[in-house]
């Protein structure tokens, strides 16, 4: 579906926090030290994006990205990728529970439509059909 | 598909704002790179992400930012602006 470049793609949320699985979605550059870095070789950027699993170790989480400071970032991921803040706020019932699929991408790219009509896409299709969530928080760097 | 609903914690509201998000929280004075806060503040980025999560059930309007302080942050800082063509 094409939507207007005008338009806001408003979702309503009809739920309860409370019963609701919720998805991270990070252009800060997070992945997993074992996946393959984002190319930052690349003058262009790069459009792929990496899964996070939910049991995610957060200091198995590492930064790459050249275009903001992630100084702080490395010393603790949720600054930018509130992994075990969302645990804690499930812990506390705020939340229902913790969607089985994340995701990390480096939010710099000289391919504005490939990443708006690519990857976009292809992270919204991965989270609706792998991740159970219910409602999805996005952070930038 | 019939769509997830989202919700933006942004540090660069300008900046976002030019694609639209349906809900957005601009911690006012943030840093790039502290979108939840300061490392270890974990209290801060709980409020912080409890915020975010609100929007989802407030009524907010489709594609405004809503700008909400936190003292706690300590230091201010400006936000990026948007480049106009012609300045």
């Amino acid at each position: 579906m094409t939507i207007s470049r005008k338009c806001v793609p408003f979702t309503p949320f009809e739920r309860e926090l409370s019963k609701s699985t919720i998805a991270l979605i990070t252009a800060g550059g997070v992945h997993l030290r074992n996946q393959e870095p984002f190319n930052i070789a690349d003058e262009l950027g790069d459009l792929g994006y990496r899964e996070i699993p939910p049991d995610v170790d957060s200091s198995q989480l590492i930064v790459t990205h050249h275009h903001y400071d992630h100084t702080d970032a490395d010393q603790d991921i949720n600054v930018v990728f509130p992994i075990d803040v969302l645990r804690d706020l499930e812990t506390e019932g705020f939340i229902g529970g913790i969607a089985k699929k994340h995701i990390g991408y480096m939010g710099y790219t000289m391919q504005l439509k490939a990443m708006y009509e690519g990857t976009a896409r292809e992270i919204a299709n991965d989270i609706d059909r792998g991740s159970r969530a219910d409602a999805v928080v996005l952070t930038g760097g | 598909m019939k769509g997830i609903p989202t919700v933006l914690i942004t540090v660069s509201p300008e900046v976002s704002a030019q694609m639209r998000p349906p809900r957005a929280l601009y911690p006012k004075g943030f840093k790039i790179g502290n979108s939840l806060g300061q490392p270890g503040m974990r209290d801060l980025q709980k409020k912080v992400l409890r915020d975010a999560l609100a929007l989802l059930t407030q009524n907010t309007r489709p594609g405004e930012t809503i700008t909400i302080e936190y003292p706690e942050y300590g230091e201010q800082h400006e936000p990026p602006r948007v480049k106009k063509l012609g300045t």
